[in-house]
């Protein structure tokens, strides 16, 4: 390593890059605001109570431009569903890493692919569930959407699982077994009660995720003007009601999705605080 | 797993199992338990096997037609062509009736647009986010006090549970119009202007709707996940490494840039996850991309990346070649992103570099 830092120049030098990280962090945070705050100064005049209690209204009907109704409505079912799917298996694929990976074989590939998985593109991830749900069953349907949005929720929870399960120490699993509990009860009642505050990190990571996802859902649950909770239909949900109207032609119909914005991201910020909430209690603890 | 049979199992040694035995309740419950967690292992190894042959399955007919031509074809043609016949001289060709003859030109698929599409757009995203997520780390561990890095932390990786969708809708009404107006005039002047820039020169009007826009939409977006991985990565760097430079007289930025130099298969794996969220983000892409599938130098040409071809074609595509073609491009961007992802994993979480002095 050349060093000359008696050279004034490479003093100047570091001073501006100095500077430079500096000024960089602040952009970014800078972009951040920009950002929330170009949304939220939009989405604000466009948010009303019609937005809660009314579904889209065609151009020209009496009650133009409606509201969102449907989408919050399947957005929420969606969640519920893919969540119902998603989070039992991706619990017990994280514990399987974490609690029975010490003789298997298995164990390694399951966490490489996992790690893996979550990185896939959600919009393959939609595509399979063409293919495997949409195509076979005759039609674009709910079920197919909350399952690519559970196939998008697994990995992430299968991974915050493991993580969380392994803060808990060896000698909480040994003093339970040496109490006589089986492997199965000492994880039910002992490991698991342990980390609940941090496994329900890992699932509101994993609902805030899948909430803002549009691109699984182009092809599986397709979105629908109308309110329905039958997922057997074409499944409307909030992000593709927001994509339709924010690409569509019509000024009420953008501002409408504005304020669909500015509602999803409450949602998501809501999640996120209360993420870290739950983290820094579990940290007091 | 026969050690299921035996209640305590911590140690990994099955124990001689007893001469009688009655299972009991707990026993069943340890046994499901088992099965069940295996079983949600097995479930996740199923679903990339799906994603594989599944997307290979359904791209057959696509991959049997095109072969490698796929890669270098840039026509994305749907629909068959119908061109009358003509001679060298340019007269058209009639048959016995007088009728003219007509060549029907089969439908074409090419992933060259795309893939152009795709690793311009990437590069610009990286161009943009690499310097400032660096930079950023860098401000995280080596600049800001305790106090204010958390919170800075906390900012950064909020940007990365923005929606995809609401950073489309900000660059289509907010980045494009002022792109459109304020920067792009001046820039395309400046690329027709200086000699060595004339290819970068777009010939028309600037959308504010092109790889420019749609790069710098993405580089905004992998900006938290470039940031937060560095900064993991340079934290790792030994305080005495860092204490070593400062002894040896260097300055602030020497002793960064050899954080840098020793972290770096690190760091590059940080890059490797950005560049595989940018090749397969799709919303946001696909509103200010502009969609048009054309190899076009300059950036500020409207595009089609793999992602966007695929939101905006895949519902509509009728049966056979058209959805096999897009198929095809959706398992080239799955292979493309698994190999990012399996690169930047074995480098993020693999053995640290070795000092090499």
């Amino acid at each position: 390593m050349p060093i000359v830092a008696q050279n004034p120049m490479a003093r100047v030098y570091s001073r501006f890059m100095y500077a430079l990280c500096i000024a960089f962090a602040l952009l970014i945070i800078g972009v951040l605001v920009l950002i929330i705050g170009y949304l939220v100064s939009i989405g604000w005049r466009s948010v009303s109570v019609s937005f809660f209690t009314e579904n889209p209204q065609p151009y020209g009907s009496g009650r133009y431009p409606g509201g969102m109704l449907n989408g919050l409505v399947g957005t929420s079912v969606l969640l519920a569903v893919s969540g119902v799917v998603g989070i039992p298996i991706g619990i017990l694929a994280g514990v399987y890493l974490s609690e029975y990976s010490a003789n298997s074989k298995l164990a390694a590939p399951v966490r490489f692919v996992s790690d893996v998985l979550a990185g896939v593109p959600s919009i393959v991830v939609g595509i399979l569930g063409y293919e495997l749900l949409v195509v076979p069953l005759g039609g674009y349907n709910g079920w197919a959407g909350a399952l690519a949005l559970a196939f998008i929720m697994i990995p992430i929870v299968t991974r915050t699982t493991e993580e969380m399960l392994r803060l808990v120490p060896k000698s909480y699993r040994e003093a339970s077994v040496a109490l006589g509990a089986t492997k199965a009860r000492t994880i039910l009642r002992v490991v698991i009660p342990a980390a609940t505050g941090g496994l329900v990190t890992g699932i509101m990571l994993a609902l805030a995720r899948v909430a803002g996802e549009t691109a699984p859902l182009l092809f599986t649950a397709l979105g629908t003007r109308l309110l329905t909770v039958n997922p057997n239909q074409p499944f409307p949900s909030l992000t593709k009601q927001i994509y339709n109207y924010a690409t569509g032609p019509y000024k009420e119909q953008k501002e409408l999705a504005w304020a669909g914005i500015l509602v999803l991201i409450s949602l998501i910020l809501v999640l996120n605080v209360a993420i870290r909430l739950l983290s820094q209690r579990r940290g007091a603890r | 797993m026969t050690t299921t049979d035996i209640p305590v199992n911590l140690t990994g040694n099955p124990l001689p199992a007893p001469a009688a035995r009655r299972r009991s309740r707990g026993q069943w419950v340890d046994r499901i338990v088992h099965r069940l967690a295996a079983g949600s292992g097995v479930i996740v190894l199923l679903m990339m096997a799906a994603l594989v042959s599944v997307l290979f399955y359904a791209a057959a007919p696509s991959i049997k037609t095109f072969g490698l031509k796929f890669f270098t074809e840039t026509s994305w043609r749907p629909n068959a062509l119908e061109k009358i016949k003509r001679t060298p001289e340019g007269k058209i060709i009639r048959d016995a009736d007088g009728e003219a003859v007509v060549d029907t030109i089969p439908p074409v698929f090419g992933a060259l647009p795309v893939i152009y599409g795709t690793a311009v757009s990437s590069a610009i995203a990286l161009l943009f986010a690499v310097p400032m997520s660096l930079g950023t780390a860098m401000f995280l561990i080596r600049i800001a006090p305790a106090k204010l890095a958390g919170p800075v932390s906390f900012l950064v990786e909020f940007l990365a549970a923005i929606p995809s969708i609401a950073f489309g809708l900000w660059g289509l009404f907010v980045l494009a119009p002022f792109l459109q107006s304020h920067v792009e005039p001046s820039l395309n002047a400046g690329f027709g202007a200086i000699p060595g820039l004339r290819w970068l020169h777009y010939d028309g009007m600037p959308t504010g709707r092109d790889m420019l826009a749609g790069g710098l939409v993405l580089g905004i977006m992998v900006l938290p996940i470039i940031t937060a991985v560095s900064r993991d990565v340079l934290r790792a760097v030994p305080q005495t490494q860092i204490e070593g430079t400062l002894a040896l007289g260097a300055t602030w930025w020497q002793s960064c840039r050899e954080m840098l130099r020793y972290s770096r298969s690190g760091l590059f794996g940080a890059v490797m996850l950005g560049l595989a969220r940018a090749a397969g983000e799709t919303m946001a892409v696909t509103m200010v991309i502009g969609n048009v599938n054309q190899v076009v130098a300059s950036p500020l040409a409207p595009a089609q990346t793999m992602a966007s071809l695929l939101a905006n074609q895949f519902a509509e595509a009728d049966g056979g070649l058209h959805r096999s073609a897009l198929l095809q491009v959706a398992l080239i961007l799955l292979l493309m992103s698994l190999a990012f992802n399996v690169v930047a994993r074995a480098l993020v979480v693999g053995k640290q570099p070795t000092v090499t002095q």
